[in-house]
């Protein structure tokens, strides 16, 4: 192996591409000759030419900062990750298995509580959850769906199982940056793409508007879908205005939308008032309806409950559908599979340590310095403790916050999550990678063939976040039969 | 379609066009001062009178050079009629309004002004200048024939042609506004002898000077000019058929109200123009009130059908 390979290490990790420092696995053994075959310079100008690309497309993200928001362009490693396909469609059976589960469980939770009657899960777990909404109990979503659009973030440990880390069932973002991450590779590599047989993903729209014609109240070809943003200053502004422009709907602020005492959704258009059927909403619940959530949100709509509960008008995802998306209720996700679909799980969870429960507790807070410490119900990876990778003071600090509350902490163990060459200073270094792939559900269930690889592009570093220092990569799902 | 839709795209379209004329407009001064013989009373401080921001100017800048005046107009993002603060404003229009565009849309007007923004520095040296307007020119054709030839003729394409249109009928007459304050009988006898060079670079800035050359055989003169880019039915940007398009959209548009009828008025004013018999100071005054009347019919396209109002 060549210069750009010279002194890669496979630490303790998985490696995606590797199986040990001059080994490509079998699936990955076309690119990495492929890769062989160039010179460096080669590298680093399709290097340039990816970055130029994404500053063109104009491929960006907003992180808050105190100087204002500053408008980032989308941080892009060029080595794509790859996935037998084989391993894959098990993958896509248990994404499958399992959003079908937690969208009865969510049904369950605003209906007649089985579950929990049946003493699988506590009631206080329920009760005090944030997510969970009163006023949608006895609302009955069509096909009973709740969570339509769900991003499920999976990792790899060293034992070369993919374990399920956490569902997203709010507003999952990530979807549009792996559709523009295809396009990029596609310029970048096309000689490559040309001879692999990687699966196609750019049908995802096509799914995504299905989806919601599937939820609409009126069956009828006419339906009017709108996407309901927070607005420009918000962090995935461009995915909002990506996925609407790309299945043809009408991009919305909240106060674009009125709702009248037909209990309707209307949208002020240069008609005047024209009614809308779906919104595929990218607003928190607490935001969505000042009548009923926080009254001093300006970026929803007065009266959208009211709409939806009267069946006017389908919220994807359904209000309340959060619920389900706490790290908490996480925990009891692979007995949900076997209490619905009466089915084991296909994708094992992570064990989880419940600060809930004492006996749990006891042992998150004896092994602090090992374990990875995760908020119920933040996202982006903020507010969490990485045992191995924090100094004493700040373990013995985060102490204290999990017992001013420990209903809202769970333990994991630190894992030791894959990784996958990434093109460091013109040099391939391994980073530690996760991959989420994304879930549609209304009358039907569609999974993304992969999804948002997203890469901690600082070395050692655990963190995958783009407001965190992340990056992101193609995934290619290959199909190996016939080569 | 979104009122908030309406709005975006017809600015965006607005501040394009306006990019568009800013830049035709500083090349052909720079082209119009070169063959002029110094000494004659025509300078850079001309470009700044058209869009009535001499004030602005001299608050900012206490020498009304090339260096100054091409900056100011240029690459001033804290003056809000600059190239650069137009590109931007379009740029931002854009960026909320992708889904109703074509795909190439988007990515067309940010790389215009990336390519603004990284070659701000090199519009003080004037061969880089050219260049520089050269492209703008260009990426703004460009982005105007995407549309033409890929977007639907439907409601969104109306909102665009509106803004472009109203922008263009503006910037036509203070073009002429400028020609006749140059032209004023107060002129030297000096500017006298060079009236069809003046008269020739103002059918360049606008582009129709080959067009006026295939419809008048004859040396060009200020009747004939006049008469041109006020009055002609055919060319683009003249105010007569600016308005033409304006009323071709507003027919088609929901809830016009009285708008078409405005419209009526407006043209029959425009034609109405006596261009031999009105003298220069009359002239002005003419074109003064049809930027009024056009501001106006601003202000009724935004009550009619856009969010903020």
């Amino acid at each position: 192996m060549k210069s750009i390979w010279k002194n890669y290490r496979t630490d303790t990790a998985y490696d995606e591409l590797m199986c040990s420092e001059f080994q490509s696995r079998a699936v990955s053994h076309q690119l990495c000759q492929y890769l062989d075959s160039l010179k460096k310079e080669d590298i680093d100008k399709r290097k340039v030419a990816a970055e130029l690309a994404i500053i063109e497309m104009g491929i960006s993200f907003t992180v808050y900062s105190e100087e204002g928001n500053i408008d980032r362009a989308w941080p892009f490693d060029i080595i794509p990750r790859i996935i037998d396909a084989r391993e894959w469609k098990i993958i896509d059976k248990g994404l499958k298995q399992r959003l079908t589960a937690l969208n009865l469980f969510i049904s369950d939770v605003y209906g007649d509580q089985e579950f929990i009657k049946a003493g699988k899960m506590p009631a206080e777990i329920i009760s005090s959850s944030k997510n969970f909404r009163k006023e949608c109990i006895g609302v009955k979503p069509r096909h009973n769906v709740w969570a339509n659009i769900c991003g499920t973030d999976l990792v790899r440990d060293k034992d070369g199982v993919m374990y399920v880390l956490e569902d997203n069932l709010r507003v999952p973002s990530g979807v549009s940056y792996m559709l523009e991450n295809r396009v990029i590779t596609k310029r970048v590599f096309p000689e490559l793409l040309q001879d692999i047989d990687v699966l196609p993903i750019d049908d995802y729209p096509t799914h995504l508007l299905d989806m919601l014609s599937s939820i609409a109240p009126n069956q009828s070809d006419k339906c009017t879908y709108a996407v309901l943003t927070p607005g420009i200053y918000n962090s995935a502004y461009f995915e909002h205005a990506y996925l609407a422009q790309q299945i043809g709907a009408q991009l919305v602020e909240g106060n674009d939308l009125i709702v009248n005492d037909d209990d309707c959704v209307y949208m002020k258009t240069i008609n005047g008032l024209e009614k809308i059927d779906v919104i595929y909403r990218r607003i928190d619940d607490d935001f969505l309806d000042p009548e009923v959530f926080r009254p001093d949100s300006t970026l929803g709509v007065r009266g959208l409950m009211r709409a939806w509960k009267a069946g006017n008008v389908a919220l994807a995802n359904a209000p309340g559908a959060g619920v389900a998306d706490d790290k908490v209720v996480y925990a009891y996700v692979p007995e949900m599979i076997r209490f619905y679909l009466n089915e084991e799980p296909i994708l094992p969870n992570v064990p989880t340590y419940l600060c809930s429960n004492p006996d749990d507790l006891a042992y998150v807070l004896e092994h602090l310095s090992e374990l990875v410490v995760k908020p119920a119900n933040e996202s982006g990876g903020y507010g969490m403790l990485v045992g191995p990778h924090s100094t004493a003071k700040e373990v013995e600090d985060f102490r204290k916050i999990i017992l001013k509350d420990p209903r809202n902490y769970i333990g994991q163990p630190t894992l030791s999550i894959s990784t996958a060459p990434t093109l460091c200073k013109g040099k391939l270094e391994p980073r530690h990678i996760d991959l989420r792939p994304f879930i549609l559900q209304g009358k039907n269930t569609f999974v993304t063939a992969g999804g948002l690889t997203r890469v901690a592009l600082k070395k050692g570093s655990l963190v995958v976040n783009s407001s965190q220092g992340g990056g992101s990569k193609d995934t290619w799902i290959i199909n190996m039969e016939g080569s | 379609m979104l009122s908030r839709s309406a709005e975006r795209l017809y600015w965006l379209a607005r501040y394009l066009e306006r990019t568009e004329n800013i830049a035709r407009l500083v090349n052909v001064h720079m082209n119009l001062l070169m063959d002029l013989p110094k000494g004659v009373e025509m300078g850079w401080q001309q470009l700044i009178m058209i869009n009535a921001s001499q004030e602005e100017f001299s608050q900012k800048y206490s020498l009304a050079n090339e260096r100054n005046i091409t900056r100011f107009l240029l690459a001033d993002y804290t003056f809000s009629g600059s190239l650069i603060s137009s590109l931007s404003a379009a740029r931002e229009n854009i960026r909320t309004s992708r889904e109703l565009l074509p795909d190439e849309a988007w990515e067309q007007v940010n790389e215009m002004y990336l390519f603004a923004k990284n070659n701000l520095e090199t519009v003080v040296n004037r061969r880089q200048r050219v260049l520089f307007l050269k492209e703008i020119i260009r990426s703004c054709q460009r982005f105007t024939g995407l549309l033409s030839g890929y977007m639907s003729h439907n409601h969104p394409y109306r909102f665009i042609r509106l803004g472009r249109n109203i922008e263009r009928a503006d910037m036509t007459s203070r073009i002429l506004d400028l020609a006749s304050l140059l032209l004023s009988e107060s002129r030297s006898e000096e500017v006298r002898q060079y009236e069809a060079i003046l008269w020739m670079n103002i059918l360049k800035a606008l582009n129709a000077l080959l067009m006026y050359r295939q419809q008048f055989h004859n040396k060009i003169n200020g009747d004939d000019v006049l008469n041109f880019l006020l009055r002609d039915d055919n060319l683009p940007s003249s105010v007569g058929c600016c308005i033409s398009v304006l009323s071709d959209c507003i027919n088609k548009l929901p809830n016009n109200d009285d708008l078409p009828k405005i419209l009526i008025e407006l043209q029959a004013y425009v034609k109405g123009i006596d261009t031999i018999h009105t003298s220069q100071e009359q002239l002005r005054g003419i074109l003064d009130e049809l930027q009024t009347q056009l501001g106006d019919f601003h202000n009724k396209i935004a009550d009619n059908w856009f969010l903020t109002t």
